[in-house]
């Protein structure tokens, strides 16, 4: 369903991403596991053209070449991206950072609808949907940030470290609801440091570490690889 | 007195106001500092003053005009000059700093035409001129027109802002352009259409402007400094403090203006903006 081939970002001198070629079959849940600054970011914002791709490479989706397409179109294709700090409207009510979510074309008709569904997903924005979300909690603000993905209807939902600065319990109550969004048939790739709940999600994963991707395997080879368990394990 | 005064004052900051509005729209979310934005609000005083007093038309169908008009202007303004400003700017610093530089030389080649046009003798018509009794206040039914037309404006635009599909995606930019592409929003559009919009409402402001006061082909320096002490007041960007302080600085005019001494009004608005700079540099409302 989805594919990347030999896509590279470059920061000015600083090459991110090397040539990582990856893909996600229909209704897959697949994690990329790496260290700080292995360049998981970089690979979903060079996906998704947030960060400018270095010439070479495609990105194709649903059989479709979608290399051109600008940044503010990846969605309306129904990728949805969670960028790493969530990037919500900090200063705008919950209620109209979902209504931004609702904003491709491909998900206006049925939008009440649609935020019935995220609402019931999360009940907790459900009490909230007036307050600014600049002033809820790290926790609440990556709900935010995911339901509002989830609003776009999207087929492919890009999940960077949904987990990264939450209290332990928050995170697993997050992993609980990303299992019902898998659930739902919608294809997944998130980024995590987290290991060993993302490969409870995830049926597939990729290593990357330097830029480039260094191993690959299902879930339960990845997660008894000692290789692995050295490097994110500590053990 | 009082009672009048204070009418005196809103009417008086009710145009201020609105003129800010567009200012804070096109310095908010398009991120330009358009120091030539006064011209604007003049060039739409001009165009009026020509409909009413060459053509005999009425002021409501030259505000009506200069609207569109306004929006045109600014928007095709910014695909020429502002739109390589911003694909070259590594940063939002730099493209501040150029746009300002832009934008001041705009204004003295805008001045400079009008200038060569229209002279540099005040420019004005009378219309509507009837004191209507608002409060104890004796006011030129002209002026009062103006002040409803700024808080129709002004009010339409902070629901739309509000409430439309539009409005909001605006406000997103506005909140943090670099994550607006997440939702599906071309940054670059949205601004280029702001800046339209705050043009329109510079436009819009000049038309209502003229229907009560004579002016010059070299005052739109002092509206852009009005106008841009009262965005600054209202936090940038900020539609309902734009209101809120437009009117604030009209009725502080008027008081000092009738209490102290007219020559004041300009030193008192700056007194305040010097207050605000020093101890809500974030706007009075932030």
């Amino acid at each position: 369903m989805f594919e990347a081939k030999n896509i590279s970002v470059r920061y000015g001198k600083h090459l991110a991403l090397d040539n990582v070629s990856l893909s996600v079959g229909e209704g897959e849940c697949v994690v990329i596991l790496g260290a700080n600054g292995a360049g998981k970011s970089s690979l979903l914002r060079g996906i998704t053209a947030l960060s400018p791709r270095a010439p070479g490479g495609s990105v194709h989706y649903c059989g479709q070449d979608i290399s051109d397409v600008p940044a503010f179109g990846i969605v309306e294709l129904g990728i949805a991206h969670v960028p790493e700090g969530r990037g919500v409207f900090t200063k705008m009510s919950v209620e109209d950072n979902l209504r931004l979510g609702g904003n491709p074309v491909r998900a206006r008709g049925s939008l009440n609808e649609r935020r019935d569904e995220v609402l019931e997903m999360f009940p907790k924005l459900a009490e909230r949907r007036r307050q600014i979300v600049g002033t809820m909690s790290g926790g609440e603000q990556q709900m935010v940030a995911i339901a509002r993905a989830l609003m776009s209807q999207p087929d492919l939902l890009l999940l960077d470290e949904p987990s990264l600065g939450l209290a332990p319990i928050v995170v697993g109550e997050m992993f609980e609801t990303l299992k019902r969004v898998r659930d739902t048939g919608m294809s997944i790739l998130i980024v995590e440091q987290n290991v060993h709940a993302s490969l409870n999600l995830a049926a597939r994963g990729y290593v990357i570490e330097a830029g480039r991707i260094v191993g690959e395997g299902d879930a339960n080879t990845l997660m008894n690889d000692p290789v692995i368990s050295e490097a994110f394990l500590g053990h | 007195m009082f009672f009048s005064t204070l009418v005196i004052g809103l009417v008086l900051g009710g145009t201020y106001a609105l003129i800010a509005l567009g200012l804070t729209i096109q310095y908010g979310i398009a991120r330009i500092m358009n120091l030539a934005y006064g011209e604007i609000t003049i060039a739409g005083a001009f165009f009026v003053f020509l409909l009413v007093s060459s053509m005999g038309l009425s002021p409501l169908l030259g505000l009506v005009l200069v609207v569109p008009l306004g929006f045109a202007l600014s928007w095709l303004l910014y695909g020429i000059v502002f739109h390589p400003l911003v694909k070259r700017a590594s940063h939002a610093g730099q493209l501040e700093i150029d746009s300002i530089l832009v934008t001041f030389g705009l204004m003295f080649l805008a001045q400079g035409l009008f200038t060569m046009f229209f002279g540099s003798e005040f420019a004005g018509y009378s219309w509507l001129q009837t004191p209507v009794n608002l409060l104890g206040a004796k006011i030129a039914a002209g002026r009062v027109l103006g002040l409803l037309i700024a808080v129709l404006i002004g009010g339409g635009l902070w629901l739309a802002m509000q409430r439309t599909r539009w409005g909001v995606n605006l406000r997103a930019v506005a909140n943090h352009p670099e994550f607006a592409p997440l939702v599906g929003i071309n940054r670059n559009s949205a601004a280029r259409v702001a800046f339209g919009l705050g043009g329109a409402i510079a436009a819009a402001g000049g038309a209502v402007m003229s229907m009560y006061q004579p002016f010059t082909a070299v005052d739109g320096g002092f509206l852009t400094m009005k106008a841009l002490v009262i965005v600054i007041m209202g936090g940038v960007g900020n539609l309902g403090g734009a209101l809120m302080a437009g009117l604030m600085i009209g009725v502080v005019e008027a008081y000092v203006s009738y209490a102290i001494d007219p020559g004041l009004t300009l030193a008192a608005t700056y007194t305040i903006f010097l207050g605000v700079l020093l101890w809500r540099p974030k706007g009075l409302f932030a």
